[in-house]
């Protein structure tokens, strides 16, 4: 039996309606929508399901970690109804996208777990899409790191994976502990079952401080020195409609033939 | 080892499941809650006001930390013919002060808010899964199904909602019928608060109601409804389903129209559509209430048709707290006497009957009968505005006395003295 840990991060939810996505431009931040709760990152909700797979598999503890406001309880508890063992919160609000401080913040967390063989990301968190975290974590740690993975499997003290690259893949084997950050290829993330939901429910979940695992902020200093966001916009969408008419509709497809061709469509 | 069994399974978490739950979890019972919305209040949605008093039994000085919207002070009834309009305006400082008359909500934040405080309390939530069936031991409930899992209660508490599929799983309710209940439509359409407060004449936090007979609903039976919220209007129609059926009116087609009044339309104006919604609400009121428990199962709120129309008054919240809250009294007797038959349930109907609730709703039983009668759409309200219309007509031709206009108008109408002395009658005996 290996032990995994699985980083996860609590975001806006990806399919609320459009409407309700506000940017305040002044400040260059998201204004979170009222009454619309926060999800787990659809690529970590994956990689929680990798986790599982490798546990249905081989046997494995699976400890779910997050840095977040209190309310990212809920993403550990959704891992948790998903079939994960255990979850910690470390009660931190990081500003949108310093993938250093995160990064940096969940060495600590790891390092305090102690027991780890195997460390898995979602490629990238569904908001910022800066897909570091796994990486930088896998140097803080100096041990190897596959990013964008397809497929893991464990045999004995190795593993072995699908690494996806540009126009194909790559198998490669790597030894534990390493970290893995799972592309979306992996498949989709199972539904927590209504049992699931209970048990994790009935969890205590330990919530860590900055102090309980030893990080000192002053250490990589200032988020604003190293990224500096000059400008938050919505994209304006435009949408022209335009209805081609025609007597029959053999005589619409041919009008509209014409005007793809004019439009250098087709 | 971890209880596999609850002391109350409860399907649905709206005001009147979450009451139920709260309560039971205060207690100290095992409760679980269902919904299948993707998070309590999802796509749930009501018109606005919610009447605080019975949720403040619950949950005392809940206004200081729920998420209300403005706290209403002024209510108004608008009349409304092709253009014109007449309204009746009342507002008193009075409804301002804690514990508040009322106030405008938006669901989507408030049950989530109040599922928050059933989950504090110590329930559990299961969110985004759909009770399917009942299950069954004899002729006792004893448990629900919902996505291929079983998960056994001693009670289950139907709080699903208007047409409720446990009730009728449980025998209890037939399929409703179109006639008795009302379908609503509403657009939440956004105004920066200052212009709220300005154009309806209010301070801070307080809020209006307004609710409009006549014209908007081309005389079926229902009306229309604005509510002022924090940085938006909640503007909407009710219509009975069978009348929409009948005239094949699409909802949506009806609320552009009410939306362009000329007495609607500034006060919307500048506003953005932020959302469309629709919901069903039943309004047969005592008459289509149906048995209320059985072996193993109690039916709440909506589900039990347990909401008030009067046409002044639509309030469900207050009955699916009040109901919510007798239901979770009598589960927790059934606990004591370790009995979850009929024979402790029958105790919540009898809370009822001792209750506002079902009080109320036989104090108005003919007030549906009476709200059929589309004079109160087409004639009265038409009668109304045209006699204003006369009475402050300035065209150089002889005035006449009130009176003389109102009978005049009535010809117009072809009412007769007797249609307003048998409709005042009705009217009195039903509202
Ligand atoms: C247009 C309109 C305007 C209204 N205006 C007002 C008003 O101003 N004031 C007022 O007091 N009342 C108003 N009402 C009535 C009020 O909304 C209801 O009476 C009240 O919401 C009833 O609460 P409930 O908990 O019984 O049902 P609901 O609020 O309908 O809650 C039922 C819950 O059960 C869930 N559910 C349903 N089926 C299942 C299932 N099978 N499995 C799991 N979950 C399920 C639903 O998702 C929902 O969350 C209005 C209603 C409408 C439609």
């Amino acid at each position: 039996m290996i032990n995994i840990i699985v980083c996860v991060k609590q975001i806006l939810d990806p399919e609320m309606p459009p409407g309700k996505f506000k940017i305040d431009p002044e400040s260059n931040k998201v204004i979170p929508p009222e009454g619309i709760p926060l999800v787990v990152s659809p690529f970590d909700e994956q990689a929680v399901e990798a986790a599982l797979r490798i546990k249905e598999q081989c046997g494995a503890k699976i400890t779910v970690v997050t840095v977040g406001e209190s309310s990212a309880v809920n993403a550990v508890k959704h891992s948790l109804a998903m079939g994960a063992d255990e979850g910690i919160v470390v009660e931190h609000i990081i500003e949108g996208y310093d993938s250093l401080l995160t990064a940096y913040i969940l060495t600590k967390a790891i390092e305090e777990i102690v027991a780890y063989d195997l460390i898995i990301c979602g490629r990238e968190a569904a908001d910022w899409g800066s897909g570091q975290v796994g990486s930088i974590i896998a140097e803080s740690l100096g041990i190897p790191v596959v990013a964008r993975t397809r497929k893991i499997e464990v045999m004995d003290s190795r593993l072995k994976v699908e690494h996806i690259i540009e126009d194909g893949d790559e198998s490669l084997e790597l030894p534990m502990p390493a970290v893995i950050t799972v592309s979306y290829e992996i498949g989709q993330a199972r539904i927590p079952t209504g049992w699931g939901v209970i048990s994790a429910a009935r969890k205590k979940i330990p919530s860590w401080s900055l102090e309980d695992i030893g990080v000192d902020l002053s250490q990589i200093g200032d988020t604003s020195s190293r990224i500096k966001l000059l400008k938050l916009f919505t994209p304006t969408r435009e949408r022209g409609c335009q209805i081609i008419e025609g007597k029959t509709a053999a005589e619409a497809a041919a009008n509209l033939a014409l005007r793809l061709r004019e439009a250098k469509v087709i | 080892m971890e209880p596999t069994k609850f002391d109350a399974v409860v399907a649905g978490a709206g005001p009147a499941g979450c009451a139920a739950a709260y309560a039971l979890a205060k207690a100290g019972l095992e409760v679980l809650v269902i919904e299948r919305g993707k998070f309590p209040g999802a796509k749930n949605m009501f018109g606005g006001m919610l009447c605080g008093s019975v949720l403040a039994q619950l949950i005392p000085n809940f206004w200081e930390e729920a998420p209300l919207e403005r706290y209403i002070t002024r209510h108004v009834i608008t009349f409304l013919s092709r253009e014109d309009s007449f309204s009746i305006d009342f507002q008193s400082p009075s409804f301002g002060k804690p514990p508040y008359n009322g106030y405008s909500v938006l669901r989507a934040k408030f049950d989530k808010w109040l599922a928050g405080k059933v989950e504090e309390a110590g329930a559990i939530i299961v969110p985004g899964l759909l009770v399917e069936d009942l299950l069954w031991d004899g002729n006792q409930v004893v448990g629900v199904k919902a996505g291929g899992e079983d998960f056994p209660a001693s009670v289950v508490i139907a709080a699903d909602g208007v047409n409720s599929l446990l009730a009728q799983k449980a025998g209890l309710a037939e399929e409703l019928s179109t006639e008795y209940v009302s379908l609503g439509v509403k657009e939440l359409i956004q105004l920066p608060s200052e212009i709220i407060q300005e154009r309806f004449n209010l301070e801070d936090d307080e809020g209006v109601t307004q609710l409009f007979d006549g014209f908007c609903t081309r005389g079926m039976h229902g009306g229309g409804f604005l509510y002022t919220n924090k940085e938006s209007l909640s503007l909407g129609i009710v219509i009975q389903l069978s009348a929409l059926r009948r005239m094949g009116v699409k909802p949506a087609d009806l609320l552009e129209e009410f939306k362009s009044h000329p007495g609607v339309r500034n006060l919307i104006k500048g506003g953005t559509v932020e959302e469309y919604s629709a919901h069903l609400v039943p309004n047969a009121g005592i008459n289509k209430v149906p048995m209320l428990y059985k072996d193993g199962f109690l039916v709440v709120g909506d589900a039990a048709g347990l909401v008030l129309t009067t046409g002044i008054t639509l309030d469900g919240a207050s009955f699916a707290f009040a109901s919510g809250m007798a239901a979770a009294e009598t589960v927790k007797l059934a606990k004591q006497n370790g009995d979850p038959s009929r024979k402790t349930l029958c105790n919540y109907e009898k809370l009822l009957k001792e209750s506002f609730v079902l009080r109320d709703l036989e104090t108005f039983k003919h007030s549906q009968f009476f709200l059929d009668n589309p004079r109160l759409y087409t004639t009265y309200p038409e009668l109304i505005c045209n006699l204003s219309r006369g009475l402050f007509t300035n065209d150089g031709k002889p005035r006449k006395r009130l009176w003389q206009l109102a009978r005049t108008e009535m010809g117009r109408q072809k009412l007769s003295i007797l249609h307003v002395a048998v409709d005042g009658f009705l009217g009195r005996r039903a509202i």
